[in-house]
């Protein structure tokens, strides 16, 4: 489950960056991974927890925006193409330059409380998770709130439907854009600190926690809700299969998923929703 | 084609330049030439599959790799000399690549792509676990080198010739081929699928074609690579190959077949340099550090540079052919 947890809110940074800018971003992994990383950093320089968790999200957030400015917008032939291999080269600039000042070895943060254990109802559960399922819980409604009731976020949701119209509508798809962009990073770096405590971090976790998000966002066709149900249930077969088949093929499971969802998807009984298919 | 001098007489000249090197330049030439030909050939199949029918696929990596595989393992059993291997690791390729392919072409734009990245990744990490066939994560050691007939290919120089023969003859199949009606064909729906369907191309046979073609190709390839370095290990077959190889179609041009040997040709002098200059003052150099450095032209160049360096290139010829034409049309 905390996986699943973990795979929604990063599916959700897909899906807001998707959905705005038509950008398939593929540094989302690499956030989460800079949010772990960089409180790490902060961390070992001797600042207490919650600075450097601030400190981390804040350079996440400006690394996101920086790379929208410098490598995202200025592409002259703007297609799905070109943006992928435009951010998926940004994934393996941040992942090098990580690697390159940090080193490979993996790192790890301790928990935000003290307590490690916890008992719940005759359950012992570490406070971690439930740190983790915090964040989902935060995260979810949070945005909804953000998206339902506010002005911005309003307008955000009209040029997720129609980018022309909301532009006409005096709203300024630009810094939107950047928005997103910004959010996103936020989001994921948010992400990879509360996960870091129980996973540990290293330079090359980004990519494939960042792919199950995907997977999630993908099959929940690009909605929060539809977000949240893939991801829990992704989360829950990755462990069923590490339990019964074989755990060093964990994460086979989840693209199998994604790539078996997508074959189905293109024939025609699926293809039938509105929003959100291509 | 595209306004590329294609004559003879250029085909002639860059392959005695090309069989001319090893008697004139050292071995650590030779050496890093070699390579240009093996990723080179990889890059100008990719090319096709990329520039011209306009499919993004990111398994190269995995038909290049499956094919190293199974000419490895076949010639490390005994099973089979590592020149039958290569065969039959490209049938085993192309056969692997028509199940999957079949499915997945349906996919488009960033669907194929995710697709893809997820097969790459799967393959990856099977190929790590499958520890009694493959060797897990340590690899395959001491493959044999490459023999026909009793001669064994051992230094530098054989796999140069054997490289560069392997991937000319890619590169001058695949200018047939896109002179051919099924060339013509990839064009046209890469530029429009509709139009293409409505002149009676059946887009997805043709998809399909060019698909295992290419892997199967990247397949040789891959053959060629393992022997060549007696050795493989699921980590060389990964994600930072292939963005060394979208590097190399991106700084060539995927518009044209020879773009991506040209960036291959750059790209493999550029990593040297890179690993010569910097290689004392950054400890830790690896495929991945590599990979900042190619992410770093991708950008460049796409921003600056979309056509690559064949595509700058055309258009100075084309430049030059108006301006000193005889005639102008």
């Amino acid at each position: 489950m905390t996986g699943g947890s973990i795979y929604a809110v990063i599916g959700i940074c897909w899906s807001l960056v998707y959905l705005i800018t038509k950008v398939l971003n593929f540094t989302t992994g690499e956030f989460v991974m800079l949010g772990g990383m960089l409180t790490w950093v902060f961390r070992t320089a001797g600042f207490s927890l919650v600075p450097s968790v601030l400190f981390a999200v804040a350079c996440t957030i400006l690394i996101s925006m920086i790379l929208e400015r410098i490598a995202v917008r200025p592409v002259r032939y703007p297609n799905e193409v070109t943006y992928m291999m435009i951010t998926i080269a940004g994934a393996s600039v941040i992942k090098g330059l990580v690697l390159l000042a940090w080193g490979s070895e993996t790192r790890r943060i301790e928990s935000f409380f003290d307590t490690e254990i916890i008992h719940l109802f005759g359950a012992t559960i570490t406070s971690q998770v439930l740190c983790v399922f915090g964040l989902l819980v935060i995260v979810t409604i949070g945005l909804s709130l953000f998206l339902n009731r506010t002005l911005f976020g309003k307008a955000l949701r009209a040029s997720a439907v129609n980018l022309t119209g909301a532009s006409l509508m005096g709203i300024d798809i630009g810094r939107f854009r950047l928005f997103c962009f910004g959010l996103a990073g936020g989001l994921g770096a948010i992400t990879g600190i509360v996960i870091t405590p129980i996973t540990f971090t290293g330079y090359e976790v980004g990519m494939l926690t960042g792919l199950k998000g995907l997977v999630a966002a993908i099959v929940g066709g690009w909605t929060m809700t539809g977000t949240m149900v893939a991801a829990l249930a992704l989360g829950l077969i990755e462990g069923f299969g590490a339990g019964f088949i074989s755990a060093g093929l964990k994460d086979v499971f989840a693209l199998l998923i994604m790539i078996l969802f997508l074959i189905v998807r293109t024939m025609n009984f699926a293809s039938r929703t509105g929003r959100g298919s291509p | 084609m595209n306004g590329v001098p294609q004559s003879k007489l250029l085909w002639l000249v860059s392959i005695a330049f090309i069989t001319a090197i090893p008697l004139v330049a050292g071995s650590y030439v030779v050496g890093v030439m070699c390579f240009i030909a093996i990723f080179g050939g990889l890059a100008v199949s990719m090319g096709l599959l990329l520039g011209q029918a306009g499919m993004f696929s990111l398994a190269h990596p995995v038909w290049f790799g499956l094919g190293g595989y199974v000419s490895g393992i076949l010639a490390l059993r005994g099973i089979a000399p590592p020149w039958l291997g290569s065969i039959i690791g490209a049938v085993f390729v192309g056969f692997v690549s028509y199940v999957i392919g079949a499915p997945l072409l349906r996919l488009k734009g960033y669907y194929l792509a995710c697709a893809t990245f997820g097969l790459l990744l799967i393959v990856q990490i099977s190929l790590g676990q499958l520890g009694p066939l493959t060797g897990g994560h340590e690899g395959l050691m001491g493959i044999p080198p490459f023999s026909i007939g009793g001669f064994i290919l051992e230094t530098d120089v054989h796999y140069y010739y054997l490289s560069w023969a392997l991937c000319l003859a890619c590169l001058w199949f695949l200018y047939n081929l896109m002179g051919s009606r099924m060339g013509r064909a990839i064009k046209s729906f890469s530029d429009s699928e509709v139009a293409a369907k409505s002149m009676g191309i059946n887009v997805p046979r043709f998809k399909l074609k060019v698909f295992i073609l290419t892997a199967m190709m990247a397949s040789l390839t891959g053959s060629v690579y393992t022997c060549y370095l007696r050795f493989a290990e699921p980590g060389i077959f990964g994600f930072p190959l292939q963005v060394q190889l979208m590097t190399m179609v991106i700084i060539g041009g995927g518009k044209t077949l020879y773009g991506p040997l040209l960036g291959g040709f750059v790209v493999m002098w550029v990593k040297e340099l890179i690993h010569m200059y910097l290689g004392k003052v950054l400890p830790r150099m690896g495929a991945q550090v590599d990979a900042l450095f190619f992410g770093v032209l991708i950008i460049v160049i796409l921003i600056f540079m979309p056509g690559g360096l064949s595509g700058w290139m055309d258009r100075l010829l084309d430049l030059g052919r108006r301006t000193f034409g005889k005639t102008s049309g």
